[in-house]
């Protein structure tokens, strides 16, 4: 039997994690509404040393979306619920320097931690892209879990429940 | 509904539990063991460990497989919104609570950053415009 010869123009089919919030959390932003009128979007800063950089990383790696990016020191990125702001320390206005003069660094423990249907499967992709992990896969309690750095040595933990333990937290 | 997911290193999970409850609104989801909590405030799941051994349970705060420890600290932080930032910082300041700097105001609005027990920051903002805030309208 003669091939398909559209088949060449067809895209390899890959597998993509369903992400209902996020859609969710884009189409209510996109209609300009909010329901219910008490929620409120998780926002975190992160402090980045190379903008440019952190914003392809989590992009390109990590699913975020780019919202705002209005100056050289400053860019928003979203991930369904999350506002993830990120800042060059020692920026235009100083807004982050403290009054003794000390200026915010990259890194530290603190982390976002980022829930990923297969984290075994996630974690081969991005090592494949040359993403450093601070740890192997570890098993803990309600979940399965890994710790990955940005290009300014930022924390973020991928996690994978395990069995049902999550599911009261997580909805 | 909390969605997202942010861990913080704490010294000592009791005494955070309190502080992030009583000061700055969250409620207490789960406190299962003395190392781990989980609390939340809207969208925002807060979980409080507190740094474990190589061999004991709580997956997110043992050390490093190259020994480093987990530690507080640092300046990478979640945000939290609210409608007086003068008025809470000085209630605040009244219980007690240590903070990092004055009130700055930077583009988007003004902001501070307060410390909780373990020295952790927590930056509190109070938008001047209406695409930085955080909340619904």
């Amino acid at each position: 039997m003669t091939p398909d010869p559209l088949n060449a123009l067809r895209l390899p089919i890959v597998p993509v994690v369903p992400r209902p919030e996020f859609a969710a959390a884009l189409l209510r932003r996109l209609e300009e509404r909010e329901a219910p009128r008490t929620r409120q979007t998780a926002t975190v800063r992160y402090f980045v040393n190379d903008l440019d950089a952190a914003v392809a990383f989590y992009c390109q790696n990590l699913d975020f979306e780019e919202e705002l990016r209005p100056s050289p020191v400053f860019a928003m990125l979203y991930r369904g619920d999350l506002r993830l702001l990120l800042s060059v320390p020692g920026g235009p206005g100083g807004a982050h320097t403290l009054p003794d003069g000390t200026v915010p660094e990259p890194g530290g423990w603190n982390r976002i931690s980022l829930q990923v249907a297969d984290l075994a499967g996630t974690v081969g992709t991005l090592r494949e892209r040359g993403v450093h992990f601070r740890t192997d896969v570890v098993r803990g309690v309600g979940v399965t879990q890994i710790l990955l750095q940005d290009p300014s040595g930022n924390l973020v933990e991928l996690f994978e429940p395990r069995a049902r333990y999550h599911e009261r937290g997580a909805r | 509904m909390s969605t997202v997911s942010v861990r913080y290193i704490v010294n000592d999970v009791d005494a955070a539990v309190a502080f992030y409850s009583q000061h700055l609104g969250f409620r207490e989801e789960m406190h299962p063991a003395s190392a781990f909590a989980m609390l939340s405030r809207g969208d925002l799941r807060l979980v409080l460990v507190s740094p474990v051994g190589a061999d004991q349970p709580g997956g997110g705060s043992r050390p490093m497989p190259d020994g480093r420890k987990q530690e507080p600290g640092g300046w990478n932080r979640f945000m939290l919104e609210v409608g007086d930032l003068a008025a809470t910082v000085e209630a605040l300041r009244k219980k007690g609570v240590h903070f990092r700097n004055d009130i700055v105001t930077g583009v988007g609005g003004k902001q501070i950053l307060l410390d909780d027990p373990s020295g952790n920051p927590v930056e509190l903002f109070e938008p001047t415009r209406p695409e930085a805030r955080l909340a619904s309208p």
